[in-house]
């Protein structure tokens, strides 16, 4: 499927500004000001100045909180977005019960306990950040998440992803999930992209975020063919 | 329509000639129409040690794209010769005689799975032809120099010639012919096409492949692309109604 440009010149407006360069721009950006946040049981909570939410509104990372404050914007990062932000792009800071997190380990641990499934959930979002892609969450569509080619002002998200992780088998066990998936995403006009993550499901290596580094990722997509549509040519025999 | 008692002797000319009028029902271009024989339909007789047709009366241009040929003679498996017969192009004959299989006993073939097609596969046969797609089985070229009960090369052949025991009463056997239906590729597909050849049919534009209660898993899709050239098309039956499915390895897009 070709990509879905919202409007006129939205195709050009992106391929001036690379997804890639507006990260770098958020990645100097933030460091530069020593960004704080703070765990909860479900998010991260970043107060940042307005300019920086406005990069990380580019980037699409985080949701704003709505507040009266003026000088300070609230944002609220999902546990993927924020160890993103935290291990892979090094610029924010996160605290945990007051105290601010050196280094990715306890990080990573805290996260773990909170969500079940966070080390595939994560291989998963920055295996699609690392290509460049603008990961969002795929509730509404019944999947995990949903990526975009660009900002989604700009262009509708082509693919719905889910994860599953290649030793367990819940997702996608039976006949009538796929067709309710694939159904799903293709009235939304997207495709349905499943990611495979292989690795090693012992929970002493998942303690550590060096477990990713064993993690590979692979992608497949599910269509549904439509006979009375597939025809070319329409002579019977 | 009539109610017809197939397995009766052969319709006389006049008799098919009047039943095609009387149909109020019937309907020119119809997918499956509620059709008697039509006059001059083609005859083959069924073999019943090869699990196949060997065609001796052909009329139509569908034998085009239909039936594989074996030392100049053509042949039909299963699914085609009932294919034809349920849409009346055909009467199938019986081995030793001139009597009309009826439907009845070839769907009981089909549902027994004897013959290398079980139901589910016979689902979408028919529901493919009758959209204008050309299939043939998997892995049986439509045409060789070979006669047709020679041992096939190929491990996806599924020929059932001299494959069955003489022990048919046995529940094992009864149970693994019903199995056949396992994650395995059935039919080359062809899109429509009039100047089809079954000399040099080319690539087909896929091959169906069944697989049973569940989806394919990730391993059973690998295994079976690597031994099949052609794409790959899952299909699910329910109630009659095929659904089909691509399930393709691909590399994202790195975006800029």
């Amino acid at each position: 499927m070709a990509p879905r440009w919202k409007w006129k010149g939205a195709e050009a407006k992106a391929l001036a500004e690379p997804v890639s360069k507006t990260v770098s721009e958020l990645q100097s950006s933030l460091a530069q000001i020593e960004v704080s946040g703070f765990l909860s049981s479900c998010n991260v909570l970043l107060s940042v100045e307005p300019e920086q939410a406005e990069v990380l509104d580019r980037c699409c990372f985080g949701r704003p909180v709505v507040s009266a404050e003026k000088d300070k914007r609230w944002i609220q990062l999902s546990f993927e977005e924020a160890f993103f932000l935290f291990y892979k792009l090094k610029c924010i800071k996160i605290s945990l019960r007051g105290r601010s997190l050196e280094n990715e380990v306890a990080l990573w641990r805290s996260m773990r306990s909170f969500k079940t499934n966070f080390a595939i959930s994560y291989k998963a979002y920055s295996h699609l950040r690392s290509k460049n892609w603008i990961v969002r969450s795929g509730l509404q569509y019944g999947v995990d998440f949903v990526v975009y080619r660009h900002h989604p002002s700009l262009v509708h998200s082509e693919y719905a992803v889910l994860v599953q992780f290649i030793c367990g088998n819940d997702r996608l066990k039976v006949w009538s999930d796929i067709h309710c998936s694939v159904r799903l995403t293709g009235s939304v006009a997207k495709t349905l992209l499943v990611l495979y993550i292989n690795g090693n499901v012992n929970t002493e290596n998942m303690n550590l975020p060096l477990c990713l580094e064993d993690y590979t990722v692979e992608e497949q997509t599910i269509r549904r063919w439509s006979p009375e549509l597939g025809r070319e040519d329409e002579t019977r025999t | 329509m009539e109610e017809k008692d197939w397995e009766s002797s052969p319709l006389s000319e006049k008799e098919a000639v009047l039943l095609c009028y009387d149909d109020e029902e019937y309907q020119f271009g119809a997918p499956v129409p509620k059709l008697q024989f039509r006059v001059g339909s083609s005859k083959a007789r069924w073999i019943a040690e090869l699990g196949m047709a060997e065609v001796e009366v052909k009329r139509g241009k569908l034998w085009t794209t239909t039936g594989i040929i074996r030392t100049g003679k053509t042949f039909c498996f299963i699914e085609e010769a009932v294919y034809l017969s349920e849409i009346g192009e055909l009467q199938l004959l019986g081995d030793e005689d001139d009597v009309v299989i009826s439907l009845k006993d070839l769907y009981r073939e089909i549902a027994e799975g004897k013959c290398g097609c079980c139901w589910e596969n016979y689902e979408v046969y028919r529901y493919l032809k009758g959209l204008g797609y050309i299939l043939g089985r998997h892995g049986v070229p439509w045409t060789t120099n070979d006669v047709v009960n020679t041992t096939p090369s190929d491990e996806d052949e599924s020929l059932c010639a001299g494959e069955f025991s003489q022990d048919k009463d046995s529940i094992t056997k009864l149970l693994s012919d019903m199995q056949i239906c396992d994650a395995r590729p059935v039919f080359d597909v062809y899109l429509p096409n009039s100047h089809f050849k079954k000399s040099s049919p080319g690539e087909p534009s896929f091959v169906a492949c069944f697989s049973r209660d569940s989806p394919p898993s990730k391993e059973e899709i690998e295994v079976l692309q690597k031994r099949v050239a052609s794409p790959l098309m899952f299909c699910h039956i329910v109630e009659g109604r095929a659904s089909f499915f691509s399930f393709n390895s691909i590399d994202l897009l790195v975006l800029p």
